[in-house]
């Protein structure tokens, strides 16, 4: 599980569907964008902002080019479909990424370390 | 530190060397001392001081709001229509059993269908009418069912008159009817017509007519449709040429759909 190191974007992914397309990291999959164009490669990282790296990538822009990519980035915001593979059960992927957020959130025990949400402190 | 561990096992894949020593030494430091009582976890609310709050659980606080009747369809599995927008109008419409979503209206979807049409370049870009949803809404069901069936020529003209019909029937009710029932209208009225063939020429002379309309009120629809009519008679021998016109179908078994794209959503009964 690779959760983000910003507790931002963990709270944001967590409370959203991006969690989702964190699950499908190592996935081979199809990202369509908003100007038509696809991408199909590997999902190598998605953060909170829906901002996808694939590796191994074909790219079909919106013309109709194919061209083959080591490394491909695009914006969140440009995202207009990330196409799921079948064999990715959703609720299921969805449910273990919040575990292992959750499993970084807690980590160190209830009495150790920087906490993410304080306790209330008695006085 | 709490980085060095929570980093290794971000980096390991299958469970780490069994050393017991060592497994007791991250038992005492984890809060979950055994997968099962972790999983048992995310039910009971015993250690968590306040109700775990993340998508899932944000999914069903929306009631009484759009987003939940979005919910309920999750729960019920009720089939939906998503129309997914381009820069300027539709771009097509996915149904698809909806899975999960969010509040940003980013959507999971199973099982879709996804009509669509690419957009529309160059000139025609420029004189292209105002987007209406039953003006779109019909052409994308009218070319559907012209992508689907071949070219018949005889029946270019009632094509025309349906063409008219619902154009005439968009001023008529545009402003008085919900638009909800206009498309269902619309496409009781185009499933006739999908059972009858249409011409490309007919898909031509939509598209034509419509750049004609220009800036397109709703009035000015109904009027020049009549010569659109006419004009369609001496256009029927031309090829269609309109290839950025042409309708697409996929299906998808899964897709995640962002939610800036979402134009509305649409229950199917």
């Amino acid at each position: 599980m690779e959760v983000s190191h910003s507790v931002k974007e963990r709270t944001i992914a967590e409370n959203s569907l991006v969690i989702l397309l964190q699950g499908l990291h190592g996935h081979v999959t199809t990202v369509d964008m908003r100007d038509e164009s696809t991408a199909t490669g590997r999902i190598t990282n998605v953060d909170a902002f829906m901002n996808v790296r694939l590796a191994e990538v074909t790219f079909t822009d919106r013309q109709g080019t194919v061209s083959h990519l080591d490394e491909f980035f695009v914006t969140g915001r440009n995202v207009r479909y990330v196409h799921i593979p079948d064999e990715v059960d959703i609720r299921a992927t969805i449910e273990q990424q919040l575990q292992a957020i959750r499993r970084i959130r807690y980590f160190g025990g209830r009495d150790k370390g920087r906490k993410e949400f304080p306790r209330a402190k008695h006085k | 530190s709490r980085r060095g561990p929570s980093a290794s096992r971000t980096s390991r894949r299958g469970p780490p060397a069994a050393d017991p020593e060592r497994i007791q030494r991250l038992r005492s430091l984890m809060v979950n001392a055994s997968p099962e009582q972790e999983a048992a976890e995310g039910g009971a609310a015993a250690r968590r001081r306040r109700a775990p709050r993340n998508v899932l659980t944000r999914m069903p606080l929306h009631e009484g709001s759009p987003l939940g009747e979005l919910h309920r369809c999750v729960r019920d599995g009720v089939k939906i229509n998503v129309h997914i927008r381009t820069f300027k109008g539709l771009r097509g419409v996915c149904t698809g059993f909806l899975v999960a979503f969010d509040k940003f209206w980013n959507m999971a979807l199973t099982d879709v269908d996804e009509t669509y049409r690419k957009p529309v370049m160059g000139k025609a870009f420029y004189a292209e009418p105002q987007l209406t949803l039953t003006r779109l809404f019909d052409r994308l069901k009218l070319q559907q069912s012209s992508a689907k069936k071949g070219a018949d020529s005889k029946t270019a003209s009632e094509e025309l008159a349906l063409t008219k019909d619902s154009q005439a029937l968009g001023l008529k009710t545009g402003s008085g009817r919900g638009r909800a029932e206009d498309e269902r209208e619309r496409q009781k009225r185009l499933g006739r017509a999908g059972e009858k063939k249409v011409t490309g020429d007919t898909l031509h002379l939509t598209a034509r007519g419509e750049a004609d309309v220009g800036s397109g009120t709703a009035h000015t629809e109904g009027a020049s449709a009549g010569s659109t009519r006419a004009r369609s008679q001496s256009r029927k021998k031309r090829q269609p040429k309109v290839d950025y016109q042409q309708v697409f179908t996929r299906h998808i078994n899964q897709i995640f759909i962002r939610g800036e794209n979402v134009l509305l959503v649409h229950l199917a009964h």
